[in-house]
């Protein structure tokens, strides 16, 4: 574990060394608050009915549905992001010539940008609600198993992509695949019972709809973990057999890669 | 020796090693269905390095150096053949492997620019489990080492390529290693930084931390200032192994200068065809009208006598003789050449 928190560390420090960069990336979070609180607030009438039982205003269900599709965002390219940053500056080669396990060297690559993804989500958070967001503050500690399983549920997404940087070099359409999916079938906008059609069955094969929905019932409506238990399942078992999955795809590209002698080439 | 690992005077075995890239298809190739080309790396290379050994690796570019450093390190897998370092095979225990050999990654971007130097040498600690007192005595001992005590808390990105060199070469002597991968650490830099460097790895690295050191490189000179032993690689086989003296005597200890006024091409093709020089080459005459004359020497320096001689019979006059110390490529075809003829 000190071998992530290393990792994560020296990128926080590299990023931070950028210091007007990092406070304008602050500073731009809350600014984009305002418009989403002016055309959330121009809708609310409209959307009323379409949320009722995901909290009862449409600007904080639009917040949180922003601030988890950065997160998922966040961690679907932090990791490939990461390795490619580190193959191309010769990185790459080093660490993986220290003892240091692979899956020790995955965490440590992508976890700043998903930590500080978590920590601007709060900053956004914090935002809305000084705008006037319906908040249930107290569930805030609650909320975060939900927020890392839906992190970890996209995690094998980015080590399928990860996987693809290390033998050929491309991050393949997957991520932007997930994301586009995830954006407009998975709740962020509107929930996903306005979905026409066939087209909403799409969205029970992404897991930020169950973590989307959760995260509402807990944040917006004040309830406890325990009544999304079906939602967080789902979650959790999609994370188990894909995080299995992307693990054996992710080993078989090392191999390729060592076979090829992809992995230290820039 | 490493424990569980059999017993060995060697450091680094490698036998019958051999590599294939399968070269990238243009999408004309790739329409057409073409099969696809491959590039021989490494061919049946097979080579004992001793411990404590200051090992040089010559070849061109493309000879195959690196890629048996990155089979060494383990970062690619051979076709065929074994790799053996410090009793620990590349194939089977590659984790054991990456424990006792380190590779000088020499490009100066896979430092972390935006960190100082003593927070690199920190993460990279971390991850060959040193932590604490441990790690911080170790940091500052190497920073000292490598003479960066002072720029030791400066951003790196401001460091010289220097600088940036002898923090790699610490960041990499951090896990105690005890085989030592230098692969052309001084193609970035100037002559004499490249000398002062040269001179810290064989006394500051190679003797006092007691690595065997493996250095791949194309600059003659430098392999032979600095290592026991001398492997010359071509097109991916091991053509020659011996100690510098040797290969240099072998190949090179007969060529000679000889600065010759006038330029008389008839006395030197007398020479020739007397078989006391061969392989004569002439250079450019100087403005004040003395030539260059490159040549082999029938018997070395004592040969040179009997072509001063010669010489001043035939009324030209020699103004020095000089011994000459090979290139690279005059070292490869002499070697290619002798190896041929074996």
């Amino acid at each position: 574990m000190h071998k992530v928190w290393a990792l994560i560390r020296s990128n926080w420090l590299a990023a931070s060394s950028y210091k007007l960069g990092f406070l304008f990336s602050f500073g731009s979070l809350v600014l984009s608050v305002v418009p989403i609180f002016f055309i959330a607030g121009a809708l609310q009438t409209t959307m009323a009915n379409v949320i009722k039982g995901q909290g009862d205003q449409y600007f904080a269900f639009l917040v949180v549905g922003l601030i988890a599709i950065n997160l998922v965002s966040s961690t679907i390219y932090a990791l490939p992001g990461g390795l490619q940053t580190a193959t191309s500056t010769g990185t790459l080669e080093a660490l993986l010539a220290t003892p240091t396990s692979v899956s020790a060297l995955l965490v440590g690559l992508s976890g700043y940008e998903v930590l500080f993804s978590m920590v601007r989500g709060l900053v956004m958070l914090i935002a809305a609600g000084a705008l006037g967001a319906h908040i249930a503050w107290l569930q805030l500690g609650a909320s975060l198993p939900i927020v890392l399983l839906v992190v970890l549920a996209h995690l094998p997404i980015a080590i399928l992509t990860a996987a693809m940087v290390l033998a050929f070099r491309t991050r393949g359409p997957l991520p932007q695949l997930i994301l586009l999916a995830s954006t407009f079938l998975g709740g962020v906008y509107y929930p996903t019972t306005v979905i026409p059609g066939w087209i909403e069955s799409l969205s029970a094969f992404l897991p930020i709809t169950y973590g989307l929905t959760a995260l509402r019932a807990v944040l917006l409506e004040g309830r406890s973990i325990a009544t999304v238990w079906r939602d967080l399942s789902i979650l959790g078992a999609f994370t188990v057999v894909s995080l299995l999955a992307s693990g054996v795809a992710f080993r078989a590209a090392l191999r390729y890669a060592r076979k090829v002698g992809n992995l230290a080439q820039y | 020796m490493a424990p569980g690992a059999p017993s060995t005077n060697n450091a680094v075995v490698f036998d019958g090693l051999t590599k294939s890239f399968t070269k990238q298809r243009s999408w004309r190739a790739l329409l057409t269905r073409q099969a696809r080309e491959t590039v021989c790396a490494l061919s049946e290379v097979s080579c004992e390095v001793r411990a404590g050994e200051f090992f040089g690796l010559l070849g061109e570019n493309g000879a195959g150096k690196t890629t048996l450093f990155k089979i060494l390190a383990t970062l690619v897998t051979p076709d065929s053949g074994s790799a053996v370092v410090s009793g620990y095979d590349v194939l089977t225990t590659p984790a054991r492997v990456r424990e006792v050999l380190a590779p000088v990654i020499a490009d100066e971007r896979s430092l972390h620019w935006r960190l100082s130097a003593r927070e690199n040498m920190r993460l990279f600690a971390a991850l060959h489990d040193l932590r604490g007192a441990e790690a911080s005595r170790r940091i500052d001992e190497l920073l000292a080492l490598v003479n960066l005590v002072e720029a030791a808390d400066r951003l790196v990105s401001g460091f010289s390529s220097g600088m940036k060199q002898r923090l790699l070469v610490a960041r990499t002597l951090l896990a105690r290693p005890r085989v030592l991968l230098l692969d052309e650490p001084t193609r970035s830099l100037d002559p004499i930084s490249a000398r002062s460097f040269r001179r810290f790895l064989r006394e500051d690295v190679a003797l006092a931390q007691g690595c065997t050191v493996l250095l791949a490189t194309h600059n003659a000179e430098e392999a032979f200032e600095l290592c026991d032993r001398v492997g010359v690689l071509h097109r991916g086989r091991l053509v020659a192994v011996g100690q510098p003296s040797e290969l240099a005597r072998e190949v090179g200890e007969n060529r000679f200068a000889l600065w010759i006024r006038p330029r008389d091409q008839s006395a030197i093709n007398a020479l020739v065809a007397q078989g006391v020089i061969r392989d004569a080459k002439a250079f450019v005459t100087e403005d004040d009208g003395w030539s260059r004359v490159e040549c082999d020497l029938r018997g070395g320096l004592d040969g040179a006598a009997e072509a001063i001689s010669f010489l001043a019979h035939a009324g030209v006059s020699v103004g020095r003789c000089e011994p000459v110390r090979l290139s690279l490529a005059d070292l490869l075809e002499r070697v290619l050449a002798r190896h041929a003829n074996a």
